[in-house]
């Protein structure tokens, strides 16, 4: 149910619904709400800086590479993904609240005063990664929003844990799930609003926050203004934005986008063969170890004879990192790199290695990490139906000249 | 980058006190279609419930997902698209954002 503050103007309907006949040209849409779009697809929007447009509306812009050189991810470069177009665009921080009910012993009506001064503050960096980030790689290849690797980031955020609020509102016994809604609301009717959930138990951990600030500024409005969930080291479809809803309930959870999307094949791999359907499914949850070569870039050209810095970031889901591997060989020999700052087990990590190629020629560079757990990352793809989970042994190719 | 929110709190109030509110104004892009029969009514209908980019962002894709996804369109997501129109949908989107498959 969307919250009735939220100023939405008719104009804002017509916008944001699209359900103008004949808005198809330039010349239709005033100047000023037309978003810079370069040659690139680089797009402007607002807080945002020029960002790769997948979809405006509802709004989908991906992070471009180079950022990720930056150990924390600015605000104004992090991904932006919402399923439904009726996005939150207003928000009177005086009048919203965050309601927590359902089973439990009290109601809540919690004001963003109320979570800023009246439970524990904590700050954590976590990296936010989209379920179907690098889907645009799959073969054969899927549908659904065409990432390539930019919807991911690492961000410090600071809130307040969601176990001490449901604590203040009091789990009955019973309860079974935690549903969290947002402030978006569907087109139609018959689309299912976006409203995730989450075990009680894991509900409870105390890792998971209500965050109200990203790197230390209030949340920007593309990234869950006024305050979003924020479950470290899983998938970021629970991290719901807006959140205006929590609710407890005392059977399991039905919503779409858990019972039918994002849902994962339920063997070790979270793979089926190409093209194969899958017998039985979870909903997707922890994030795998990945990391990435940043510098140099794909078909980047290195002089032969000089010390060349080779760099990038290794993450898993919640277990820190290990080690971080890199070839120059394409996967023959492997050495250690040099990891950088540990902002903590749920942050990325950067690492960096010295290489001096002595030989003039065509290489291929090679990272793999592998987290405290001893989970690393396969060397072939793997396939799934949705897109999901990529974590393949990433690649970029150089010319020494 | 501050937040517009953030700049505004520093600003004093006269009469009703504007700063708690934070607004953005969404844009829209516009978005070229392949021409080809069936064309109006990929404009006219999918653009309904969001922007026509998450036709044009696809990869090449066989027939049969893109009738597998007109028909997740009507079926689950509940799009007002009559029998004959989808036909006509997936037939454009196969021919136009089609592997030939």
């Amino acid at each position: 149910m969307g919250d009735p503050k939220i100023k939405f103007t008719r104009r804002d309907f017509l916008m944001t619904a699209g359900i103008v006949a004949g808005m198809t040209t330039l010349g239709e849409i005033p100047g000023e709400l037309l978003a810079a779009v370069d040659r690139k697809n680089l797009v402007r929007f607002p807080e945002k800086t020029d960002m790769i447009l997948l979809t405006s509306r509802p709004p989908q812009l991906e992070t471009p590479m180079q950022y990720f050189r930056e150990l924390i991810t600015p605000n104004d470069a992090l991904f932006v993904r919402w399923h439904i177009s009726q996005v939150p665009i207003s928000v009177d921080l005086k009048e919203w609240r965050l309601k927590v009910g359902g089973h439990t012993d009290k109601e809540l009506l919690i004001s963003m005063d109320d979570l800023k001064t009246k439970y524990e503050k904590v700050t954590m960096t976590a990296v936010i990664q989209c379920s179907g980030n690098s889907r645009s790689y799959f073969e054969p290849p899927v549908a659904g929003g065409e990432w390539q690797n930019g919807a991911m980031g690492n961000v410090t955020w600071t809130g307040v844990r969601l176990k001490d609020i449901l604590a203040e509102a009091g789990i009955k016994a019973g309860a079974v799930d935690v549903s969290f809604n947002g402030l978006d609301t569907p087109p139609l009717p018959s689309v299912p609003d976006l409203v995730k959930s989450l075990p009680v138990d894991k509900a409870l951990d105390a890792d998971i926050l209500i965050a109200y600030e990203m790197n230390g500024q209030s949340l920007l409005m593309l990234n869950g203004f006024p305050a979003r969930l924020i479950v470290p080291g899983w998938f970021a479809t629970y991290w719901v934005k807006a959140l205006s809803d929590i609710t407890v309930l005392s059977e399991p959870f039905e919503g779409f986008w858990v019972k039918t999307a994002y849902r994962i094949p339920d063997n070790p791999c979270a793979c089926v063969a190409p093209g194969e359907k899958v017998e039985k499914s979870i909903p997707i949850n922890r994030m795998n170890t990945r990391s990435f070569i940043i510098d140099p870039e794909e078909g980047a050209s290195i002089k032969a004879n000089k010390s060349v810095d080779l760099k990038g970031i290794a993450f898993s889901g919640g277990y820190g990192i290990r080690d971080v591997l890199v070839s120059v060989d394409n996967g023959k020999i492997w050495s250690e790199t040099k990891l950088g700052k540990n902002l903590g087990k749920y942050s990325w990590i950067q690492w960096t290695y010295s290489w001096l190629p002595k030989k003039k020629g065509k290489y291929t560079l090679m990272v793999r990490a592998t987290d405290n757990n001893g989970e690393s990352q396969p060397f072939e793809p793997r396939w799934n139906p949705a897109g999901y989970m990529r974590n393949i042994v990433e690649k970029v190719t150089v010319n020494v000249l | 980058m501050a937040s517009a929110l953030d700049n505004a709190q520093g600003q004093s109030g006269s009469g009703q006190d504007k700063s708690s509110v934070h607004s953005i104004t969404l844009p829209a892009t516009e978005v070229t279609l392949k021409p080809g029969l069936g064309l109006d009514k990929v404009r006219t209908l999918c653009n309904i419930c969001h922007s026509l980019e998450y036709i044009t962002m696809q990869p090449a894709l066989p027939g049969a997902t893109w009738s597998a996804e007109v028909n997740k369109m009507i079926k689950v997501m509940g799009a007002p698209i009559n029998e004959e129109d989808a036909k006509v949908i997936t037939e454009y989107l196969s021919a136009e954002y089609g592997t030939g498959k």
